[in-house]
């Protein structure tokens, strides 16, 4: 019985990941911890994101995974009290430096929120916003970018009557989309996705993971996620992470089919989490 | 146990209809007390509204549309002359002077306390302003004319007179004899007072927006003050509006700390160093010694103060709408 419900389960791997080569790693983390005060929420985290891939990672809430990705852009520091030891690199840039430029850095390490979180000005403003905020282009040049930006955001069709309408006046899909088109419209090496597809329906989820794949051509992506089948789907490579550790961290294909760990099997056939 | 059966014998069967019919008269009644609240707001408005304007009748029936542009007040000249124009241009370059210095200000003290402060400073700093607000007005109307009155007049006057001397349209707003009593003063005081609207009010609005969008914003590389300018303030520009609205119409109606330090002047001068009059100040320094027509025409600047502020807070809703339409709301 339990060994049906194993089978049953486990969720269908997209198939070009098995034959993709091993990437060179953009962003590598050794021996990372993290701490929230006391609390001590990451420990000894070791990983690679490659180069134009992406990683998942699941785990049960709480374990950590949303914390790891706040690292990778330095979002912790907005808060006081959360500090992170170890060597986070990307490429050759240590990203824990408290001297980085911090707004350098997430121009190069783009996010992508649980909610869609359009800023309160008009659609075009939106992605025109965060390009102005690192150069100096014409008008003209700007309308290419946010056109261009708009159309990697699968968005451009829907909305290109409507530049001018709020970006709050968009459905929810809609606004998840423009989020990632203008972050990937200020041109990031890394994009980071916190459950991007948690607030959204069907459709507008199998939109998303369908730009995460397009955009993986381009860009290293981590992202975080709930759905299991949605890692499954769309990721090359997947972490399982579970009370603040990481427990496996293999390809896709690998995890979701013959996981060496215990905790990793039981929590992708839905036995806890 | 045979009491208490007794008991439920009298009570007879339970009678959900009765027990509901109860509850509706307490509906009803419910009802009545809300809406007669809310009456009688309209009620009181209309009724001030009325004695304002038979109380001025006199007044205006004397003097007509001239009332507004005569900028002569000879109350005991025979016959009397009034006119508006004094007061109604102290009480609007006061409270435009107090906020164009209380905005930047107060706009600054609320995104520090929000985004900026290190968190034990954070309750220092707000328990100031709300102080600060619980000040009476007769105590800034003393503090302004024995402290900062002769501060201005001894300091900061002469500095800005030699400063901007000879210069054409800046020579003439801060030319003059510096003064004690001065309009200036006046409204330092009053962008004071209206400091803690904006101020609470702000922190109050910021506090609303989500951290999560703050954090996309920072997520694309803002700094603090793009933030603030970008996302911060834009979500919040109807809050904030409406505490300058608090603000504006608390300045234009301040009464007893502006008749302290202002002078009295009924004449306009250019200097804003110069000593002027507000509506409100003229009104509380003569209405006491007022009879016949002269009370009649204080009454009509109260009626005018009434109209002015109407306006003014018409305007900013104007404002509001064509901000949220360019927003594209």
């Amino acid at each position: 019985m339990s060994e049906l419900s194993v089978s049953v389960s486990a969720p269908s791997v997209h198939p070009g990941s098995q034959l993709l080569p091993e990437a060179p790693a953009k962003v590598t983390a050794r021996n990372l911890n993290f701490y929230y005060g006391e609390h001590h929420a990451l420990k000894n985290i070791n990983l690679a994101l490659g180069t134009n891939r992406v990683t998942a990672f699941i785990g049960p809430s709480g374990c950590g995974k949303s914390t790891l990705l706040r690292i990778f852009n330095r979002m912790y520091d907005l808060y006081p009290g959360q500090r992170a030891t170890g060597q986070l690199l990307l490429d050759q840039t240590n990203i824990l430096d408290p001297k980085l430029d911090l707004n350098l850095l997430r121009a190069r390490v783009g996010m992508v929120f649980q909610k869609p979180t359009p800023f309160p000005m008009t659609i075009y403003e939106n992605i025109a916003f965060g390009i102005r905020l690192y150069e100096k282009i014409s008008k003209s040049e700007m309308d290419d970018r946010v056109e261009k930006a708009l159309r990697g955001g699968a968005l451009w069709n829907e909305v290109k009557d409507k530049l001018n309408a709020s970006g709050l006046s968009l459905s929810g899909g809609q606004q998840q989309r423009l989020c990632i088109a203008r972050t990937v419209a200020v041109r990031p090496e890394v994009i980071l996705f916190d459950e991007p597809c948690s607030a959204l329906d069907p459709i507008s989820t199998a939109k998303v993971e369908e730009l995460i794949q397009e955009l993986s051509e381009n860009y290293t992506i981590a992202i975080v996620t709930h759905n299991m089948q949605q890692a499954a789907r769309v990721s090359d490579k997947t972490a399982f992470m579970y009370l603040g550790e990481l427990i496996e961290f293999d390809d896709t294909s690998k995890i979701f089919t013959s996981p060496t760990d215990r905790r990793t099997q039981d929590y992708i056939t839905g036995r806890f989490g | 146990m045979a009491v208490q059966s007794d008991v439920i014998d009298d009570a007879g069967p339970y009678d959900r209809a009765k027990a509901l019919s109860a509850f509706k008269l307490g509906d009803v009644t419910f009802y009545w007390i809300t809406r007669l609240s809310a009456i009688s707001v309209l009620l009181i408005l209309g009724g001030i509204i009325i004695s304002l304007i038979v109380g001025a009748f006199p007044a205006m029936k004397e003097y007509g549309l001239s009332f507004l542009w005569t900028q002569r007040w000879a109350p005991s000249a025979d016959p009397p002359v009034l006119g508006a124009l004094g007061p109604m241009y102290g009480t609007l370059v006061t409270s435009f002077i107090a906020m164009l210095i209380a905005i930047p200000v107060g706009l600054g003290i609320a995104i520090f306390l929000t985004e900026l402060c290190p968190q034990w400073l954070r309750r220092p700093i707000g328990m100031a302003i709300e102080l600060l607000a619980g000040i009476p007005s007769i105590i800034y109307g003393m503090w302004g004319f024995f402290v900062l009155g002769p501060f201005l007049a001894n300091t900061f006057q002469p500095f800005m007179i030699r400063i901007f001397d000879g210069v054409p349209v800046l020579g003439a707003i801060f030319g003059g004899p510096p003064s004690y009593l001065s309009l200036f003063n006046a409204a330092l005081i009053l962008a004071i007072m209206v400091l803690p609207f904006i101020t609470s009010i702000s922190v109050d609005v910021f506090k609303t927006v989500p951290p999560v969008l703050k954090e996309a914003a920072y997520g694309v590389g803002c700094t603090t003050w793009e933030v603030v300018r970008s996302v911060v303030i834009p979500y919040t520009r109807v809050g904030i509006i409406g505490g300058v609205m608090l603000a504006l119409g608390r300045a234009l109606g301040e009464t007893m700390a502006v008749t302290f330090i202002i002078g009295n002047s009924f004449r306009i001068s250019s200097s804003i160093f110069a000593p002027g009059t507000t509506i409100s100040a003229a009104i509380a320094s003569e209405f006491a010694e007022s009879d016949g027509l002269h009370q009649s025409g204080l009454i009509l600047l109260g009626l005018l103060l009434f109209v002015l502020t109407f306006f003014v807070l018409a305007a900013a809703r104007l404002l509001l709408m064509r901000l949220e339409k360019k927003a594209g709301n």
